[in-house]
């Protein structure tokens, strides 16, 4: 039998003698009630008295020992000794868990703030501190946004894209550069994750450099070889066994001078990626030119077309945004047969403005197309280097894409055509003036 | 705490907006502060599309001020608030003007830097100048700290600064003075550096106003036109105000 059980039994025992007594009293001096009542009375007191102990002892439970009582009450403080006991185990587990956890963040190299749903600051780690020139307890309560107060950290909190961090620049200091990422968690909490990455960028920076001193620095030999083949190829007393090589050379050097060309271009785009403004750019003579362009080539497809569904204009940078067309066209028509066909389209709807080069050319296989817009990235090695491209184009038009708030999608068939579309953003979309209903 | 702040105004609304207002002008502080360290870099590094683009840009400032001059139009018309609420009002009204005429100055550097990329670079490549703008930018920089922060003790500090940016501009100017003499030809770009010293000077001098809000904000003084070593003892003496509005933690809590 369980002790609890016991204890009840044992109440109910006591409780039937004290009836019985009373009453056994009660007869013998000739008046049951009142010994009954006297009996239960006195049973009542002793509850009283075991019920005042019990609270008193629970009031004082820090410092004073359990009441030393019998039966059920004695049950109860056992209980609530064990429950007592065991909460506080729970929570020594829980605060040892806690510190761990926080030792731990604290010692991270990267910098951690933890924000509430008002961005306010509730915690943060000592690289935090120092990064970000925070005060302990001082700054606990107040917004991030009012102590790191960048334009771009606060577009970013603006525009609450948090998929990537961003990079901005430190007024103090020279060079220093952070990075920064806002991983929102739980109900609208928020970890603001903090690194340095002046280093990176340095290094980064160091790169870009090179790339461009040194494109710069093989264009001008460059300009001098393809001058002189290209008096050598059209000199008429050139020895006729010397003719295919010469023009080899001459298209060889041709490709190189693209090449570098691109390569220049790829690092002015590189230098600002902040977004540009934009003038409203006139799409359909835009493409218009583009179809010229292509029809000039010695071999092109038959078929071009170009549809227009919208009279809506594109804010953005004209001669980026004609660059980056045209490679998508021009590797169309590359990669397309004489008896293929592209097709140019323009139109707007809710999400913003889209154009489109459809061609039925021969396709890209689907594992490579994540990795079309790389440099210097070939589907196969023969490919490229017959057509004569550099390599760069798609690389290129991810850039001017990406510097107008754009994204590219590639959608290919293998060996039926492949379709590369362009999405603006509404913002960079300029509506006719006339509205469309006039036209109805 | 948070009980407190929420006896404290009737409305939670209220506390809203004022949060919001301050964040705004924050959030400018930190546009102007950009705009200046761009501008002298633009000089330092003789780039002339940097410093257009800072004189281009100034706008935004101004359509700054005007929005934060209009939010608080409306708060002080529909809420009227009292005691420390509007003093944060008002500080921050004074604090948006100091803040677009550091904007101001800071085109006015953005355009000279444009202008000096295109003439001969002096030998020191302006490194007084380097130096001088490192200080001021830290200036204006602490004292929209102390203003996030309600920071009386910073925001002192600032105001001593000030004094720093006084000195190293009448060594400047000495100096160009004595590149004059040497050389007339160097007449028209030291006329030019001087301009730009003269700038950062000013906004030495608003970044220093604006420290002064803090203080007005927090403890109700104004301290302008005072010795410093008076206020300082003055604000040792006596508690941080009576009561602090917007859900604002006085810095010493």
């Amino acid at each position: 039998m369980q002790p609890a059980t016991q204890a009840w039994w044992f109440a109910a025992g006591r409780m039937l003698a004290t009836v019985m007594s009373g009453l056994l009293v009660g007869w013998l001096f000739g008046n049951v009630w009142v010994g009954l009542g006297v009996a239960l009375a006195l049973h009542l007191g002793w509850q009283l008295s075991n019920l005042f102990r019990l609270e008193w002892w629970l009031r004082h439970r820090s410092f004073a020992d359990p009441p030393d009582v019998g039966g059920v009450f004695g049950e109860i403080i056992a209980q609530i000794v064990r429950l007592h006991r065991r909460k506080r185990f729970h929570k020594q587990r829980f605060v040892q868990l806690m510190r761990q956890l926080q030792r731990s963040t604290a010692a991270l190299p990267n910098g951690v703030v933890i924000l509430n749903a008002q961005r306010e600051i509730m915690w943060f780690n000592r690289m935090a501190a120092r990064l970000l020139d925070l005060r302990r307890t001082a700054d606990l309560g107040l917004r991030i946004e009012n102590l790191l107060r960048s334009p771009q950290f606060a577009r970013y909190l603006e525009i609450g894209n948090f998929a990537s961090p961003i990079v901005i620049r430190t007024t103090m200091g020279e060079d220093c550069y952070l990075s920064l990422q806002m991983v929102p968690y739980g109900e609208g909490q928020q970890l603001l994750l903090v690194s340095d990455v002046s280093r990176q960028m340095r290094l980064e920076a160091m790169r870009k450099d090179f790339v461009a001193n040194a494109s710069h620095e093989l264009r001008s030999p460059l300009t001098v070889i393809s001058g002189y083949l290209e008096t050598l190829s059209q000199d008429p007393a050139l020895d006729r066994d010397l003719q295919g090589p010469v023009t080899e050379m001459r298209r060889q050097a041709e490709r190189m001078t693209t090449i570098i060309r691109d390569l220049l271009e790829l690092s002015r785009l590189e230098e600002t990626d902040e977004m540009l403004g934009g003038e409203p750019i006139d799409i359909p003579a835009l493409l218009s030119m583009l179809r010229k362009d292509v029809v000039a080539r010695p071999v092109h497809p038959r078929d071009i077309r170009i549809r227009i569904d919208s009279d809506a204009q594109l804010l953005g940078d004209e001669p980026e945004i004609h660059s980056a067309f045209s490679n998508l066209v021009d590797n169309a028509a590359k990669y397309t047969p004489a008896e293929g066909s592209i097709e140019m389209r323009w139109w707007v709807d809710d999400e913003g403005g889209h154009f489109s080069v459809t061609d039925t050319g021969m396709g890209v296989p689907p594992e490579h197309i994540p990795r079309l817009t790389e440099r210097f990235y070939r589907v196969d090695a023969g490919r490229s280097r017959s057509t004569g491209g550099s390599g760069l184009g798609l690389a290129i038009v991810k850039h001017v894409l990406q510097r107008h708030g754009a994204e590219l999608e590639i959608q290919s068939t293998l060996g039926s055509g492949s379709e590369f579309i362009c999405h603006f953003p509404l913002s960079r979309v300029q509506l006719a003036r006339v509205p469309q209903a006039a036209e109805v | 705490m948070e009980t407190a702040d929420l006896s404290h105004h009737i409305s939670r609304r209220f506390n809203e907006d004022l949060e919001r207002v301050r964040s705004k002008v924050l959030g400018m502080g930190g546009f102007v502060e950009q705009q200046l360290h761009k501008a002298v870099t633009a000089l330092v590094e003789g780039d002339s599309t940097l410093g257009e683009s800072v004189a281009m840009d100034d706008y935004q400032v101004n359509n700054m001020e005007v929005s934060i001059d209009e939010e608080c139009s409306r708060i002080l018309a529909t809420r009227s608030p009292a005691a420390g609420d509007l003093r944060v009002i008002v500080a921050i009204i004074k604090t948006i003007t100091d803040l677009e005429r550091i904007g101001d100055e800071g085109e006015k550097i953005g355009y000279i830097a444009s202008r000096l990329a295109t003439m001969e670079r002096p030998a020191d490549k302006y490194r007084e100048i380097k130096h001088l703008g490192r200080v001021v930018s830290e200036m204006v920089h602490d004292a929209l700290d102390a203003f996030a922060r309600m920071d009386v003790e910073s925001a002192l500090r600032v105001a001593r600064q000030d004094r720093l940016v006084d000195e190293e501009y009448e060594s400047i100017q000495r100096q160009a003075i004595t590149f004059m003499m040497e050389d007339p030809r160097t007449i028209r770009r030291a006329l030019d550096v001087m301009w730009v010293v003269r700038a950062l000077e000013r906004i030495g001098d608003h970044a220093k106003n604006i420290s002064e809000y803090v203080i007005y904000m927090v403890h109700g003084k104004d301290i302008r036109h005072t010795s410093l070593d008076d206020v300082e003892r003055e604000l040792r003496e006596q508690r941080p105000a009576t009561t602090v509005g917007g859900g604002v933690k006085p810095a010493s809590s």
